[in-house]
């Protein structure tokens, strides 16, 4: 039957029952996936309502950055601009998608409370919102980064399957990242704080404005624990020409089996409670 | 779409939640909590409510129930489950049709974005297609009678014309259950004639509406069946002429 016409809630308890409850509302998610794409296009519009470039503000307020710290940063650290700049560029806007799909992440659910409190949507397409409005932002910061690889000549070794398949388990792994933290923040108020602070750490600790230097001992290892370090670099290395280590996608792979199948069982024992907490 | 047979039933639905205070909401007291090992304030902050305890409801097309109680009797919970949003900790629900919930102003509003804007957002929640709102949109933006309105952001609307802007969205979409609370009241006389006729047609339409209010008349005007909800604990659902008795309880 429709399920649009049938509402049936049972009070039932146990694992095997909420997992299938948790299953139920992840397909609900994607038969209303048009729900979640127009819910963050509405929110991309509210955002630069009224702004003559509209969301090619971000795009022009990270070029500007881009190029600022592209030629101070290239002379301090003595190293030719038309390696610097693409690298950080490409830094730049995909940590950016890290940062963004995990902070606003925090907001999913308190952000969606009116509508969960009456509505029987499913939990998942205010996941997928963020993750739609962090991908149309990525959107527009693709001119930068087509830009940059153009005029800095890297789109003739750039290689762009890899990179695809880096931007995808970039996506997989930001999206549980972004819905734990959804989770969370409907729990303790306290988590939106510690998550930013996460994420401000995190951006000095990767290498997005420095380049690593995999000589030094002490210093991979850091390199080798940041899950940051491994989900940037499979998207940015193919794009610069570069190879991508081989264990990092089995890094990437294992943190996305991993992180979804906490986040997922989290989500069954939490999810008829989420409403609740808001 | 096929039209479906409006009906509610709900057996001996339980309903409990955890309301969490400031206290639980921190995570640094949810964390000594944790490390003395449960001894500092086992409920600190949270504490678990029974909003309705087995409630026992049957509702067919056609019905129109006006749920009265004091505050904090378990009406607006018990709208929220019938719309989905709350799980039951006992009993089942089992609504056939489709549900508009009508329980605040704020559903699917954005303050900052136009009324047409909000009637598209609306209608997305509601369920309708991009293209079955647009078809409908000329139809919405008349009973809102709010015109050249409409194209201006909703923060500078009034309470009344919120409300019209929401009553209009909600039943523009085809509804076989009308989940109100309170509300209903917003608008001017006006509008609640224009908004009487429409819950008419509804009602006409087979449909059910469920509508919690303090109001005797508005009880008096729109519903044929009362049920009285005392901490939770629901009442059998009487005839409307029976309110008095139910009332003086």
């Amino acid at each position: 039957m429709d399920s649009s016409t049938h509402l049936l809630r049972i009070g039932q308890r146990g694992a095997r029952f909420q997992l299938m409850m948790a299953l139920r509302d992840l397909r609900g998610s994607f038969q209303r996936i048009g729900l979640a794409w127009s819910l963050a296009w509405h929110d991309i519009g509210s955002r630069y309502r009224g702004s003559i470039l509209g969301p090619f503000w971000i795009t022009l307020s990270m070029g500007l950055m881009v190029l600022g710290i592209g030629f101070l940063y290239a002379g301090l650290f003595h190293i030719p601009i038309e390696t610097y700049l693409p690298y950080v560029a490409l830094g730049i806007v995909f940590f950016g998608v890290l940062t963004g799909t995990i902070n606003e992440g925090c907001e999913t659910f308190v952000q969606a409370s009116g509508m969960l409190s009456q509505t029987s949507l499913p939990m998942f397409t205010f996941v997928w919102r963020v993750m739609f409005r962090n991908l149309i932002n990525l959107a527009h910061h693709m001119v930068i980064v087509v830009a940059v690889l153009v005029i800095f000549g890297f789109w003739r070794k750039a290689n762009v399957p890899a990179a695809a398949i880096g931007i995808v388990l970039m996506l997989v792994n930001a999206a549980w990242l972004s819905m734990l933290a959804g989770i969370a923040s409907a729990r303790f108020r306290d988590i939106p704080q510690i998550v930013q602070s996460i994420m401000q750490f995190a951006i000095f600790m990767t290498p997005v404005f420095w380049l690593p230097d995999l000589r030094l001992g002490a210093h991979r290892a850091v390199l080798e624990a940041n899950p940051f370090y491994h989900l940037l670099t499979a998207v940015r290395s193919p794009l610069l020409g570069q190879t991508v280590p081989e264990h990092t996608y089995g890094v990437l792979a294992l943190m996305a089996l991993l992180g979804w199948l906490f986040t997922f069982s989290l989500f069954a024992r939490t999810r008829r409670r989420i409403v609740h907490y808001l | 779409m096929n039209p479906v047979t409006a009906s509610i039933t709900c057996t001996n639905l339980t309903l409990r939640f955890p309301v969490y205070g400031v206290d639980a909401k921190s995570l640094k007291k949810a964390l000594a909590r944790v490390t003395v090992g449960g001894v500092l304030g086992r409920h600190a902050g949270v504490t678990d409510v029974t909003a309705l305890s087995g409630v026992n409801l049957e509702l067919k097309a056609g019905d129109r129930l006006g749920l009265i109680g004091h505050n904090g009797s378990g009406k607006t919970t018990l709208l929220r489950a019938l719309s989905g949003a709350y799980e039951p900790d006992e009993g089942t629900i089992d609504v056939h049709g489709r549900i508009a919930p009508l329980l605040d102003l704020s559903l699917g509003i954005d303050a900052s974005a136009t009324g047409y804007e909000n009637i598209r957002l609306r209608g997305r929640i509601a369920g309708l297609s991009s293209r079955e709102i647009e078809a409908k949109m000329d139809e919405i933006a008349d009973f809102t009678g709010l015109g050249p309105f409409l194209a201006m952001p909703v923060k500078t609307y009034s309470a009344g014309m919120k409300g019209r802007l929401a009553f209009a969205a909600a039943t523009a979409v085809e509804t076989d259950v009308l989940l109100m609370d309170e509300w209903i009241a917003v608008g001017d006389s006006e509008f609640q004639q224009v908004a009487h006729k429409r819950l008419l047609s509804l009602v006409e339409r087979a449909g059910i509406l469920v509508l919690a209010t303090h109001e005797v008349s508005l009880l008096k005007l729109y519903c044929n069946k009362v049920m009285r909800l005392d901490g939770g604990v629901a009442s059998e659902v009487v005839d409307i002429r029976r309110l008095d008795e139910l009332l003086a309880r």
